[in-house]
């Protein structure tokens, strides 16, 4: 399920059913000129890794709406973040899972509502490449069992 | 008399240059004529059919194919990937099964779980459909898997649409 029309639609009745979310984390620092390439990359990465799952299981997991942070601002994010969660957790959902390839939330995850997934994640490639698509497939299809594990 | 009724070289020449330029500018236009109109050439019955697998390929055993489809929505084009479970039956006919669950849209898989090595099992909600698509009551899903529609040509299989297989148990 996505945050659609068509996808809500069809939640809210069958709600029993959808029990996981999944929130992508996205850092950006629009200032950076260093950095804003390879953000942006992660971005369209992460965008194709929670697609992905959400196809495959699209009648348990919700994909929820990306949240976008400041690069390294997580002492300030955990609080926000937690309130989404909060939000989620009230219809109810009972798995929520953070997915990121920013390893700085491996430190804050304790003080988190929901589970960090953490994916190294490629530093720099070719989203059409076939590389990169076997490299996605290949990890999503572990994502997905470790999330079933949860189930 | 018979004179008139005769051909002069000149006249000869130039029917048979009329002749032979007429055909020639006509081979050049028709293929551009039916370029021009091909789309309303094209036969509609069902949608577009995609050559997914060679016919040799296929065995009792239900396999995944995939392929990819153009789908044009009111706001943008996108590349959209298809899967069908395709397989003999014990008839030897085909059937191309599609591997969306009936109930909410999660991905179906051939005898993924190990207690029922026979059936398509969706990871999700643990429905189940037999072989041959029907769903097992009791699970959650309520309709068949839809069977794609298909045709053998030259040895490969097209497929094109889906359709419901109708009667849920």
């Amino acid at each position: 399920m996505r945050w659609t029309k068509a996808d809500t639609t069809q939640y809210i009745p069958e709600k029993q059913y959808i029990d996981t979310v999944i929130i992508p984390l996205i850092p950006f620092d629009p200032g950076n000129d260093q950095h804003m390439v390879k953000q942006a990359f992660q971005r369209e990465l992460n965008q194709v890794f929670t697609n992905l799952i959400e196809k495959e299981y699209k009648g348990r997991i919700f994909l929820a709406p990306d949240y976008y942070y400041l690069e390294g601002s997580q002492a300030d994010e955990k609080e926000r973040i937690n309130r989404w969660i909060h939000k989620f957790k009230e219809q109810p959902f009972h798995h929520v899972f953070l997915f990121t390839f920013d390893s700085k939330w491996k430190k804050y995850e304790g003080e988190l509502e929901g589970h960090v997934l953490w994916v190294p994640g490629m530093g720099s490639g070719d989203i059409q490449s076939t590389e990169t698509q076997s490299f996605v497939r290949e990890q999503a299809h572990q994502i997905s069992d470790l999330i079933q594990a949860y189930w | 008399m018979s004179d008139k009724k005769r051909v002069s070289r000149r006249q000869f020449l130039n029917y048979t240059l009329t002749g032979v330029g007429g055909f020639m500018a006509a081979g050049m236009l028709a293929p551009m004529v039916r370029f021009a109109i091909d789309p309303v050439l094209k036969t509609k019955e069902g949608g577009d059919f995609v050559s997914v697998a060679s016919v040799d390929e296929l065995t009792n055993e239900p396999q995944r194919f995939e392929w990819t489809i153009d789908q044009v929505d009111a706001w943008y084009e996108s590349e959209v990937q298809k899967t069908a479970w395709v397989y003999r039956n014990e008839n030897d006919e085909i059937v191309a099964l599609s591997p969306i669950c009936t109930h909410l849209g999660c991905t179906v898989d051939w005898a993924s779980n190990e207690e029922y090595p026979n059936q398509f099992f969706c990871p999700c909600h643990a429905g189940r459909y037999t072989k041959d698509g029907t769903n097992v009551p009791g699970t959650p899903p309520t309709a068949p898997l839809p069977r794609f529609e298909f045709k053998v040509e030259e040895g490969m299989l097209y497929l094109g649409e889906t359709k419901d297989s109708g009667g849920g148990v």
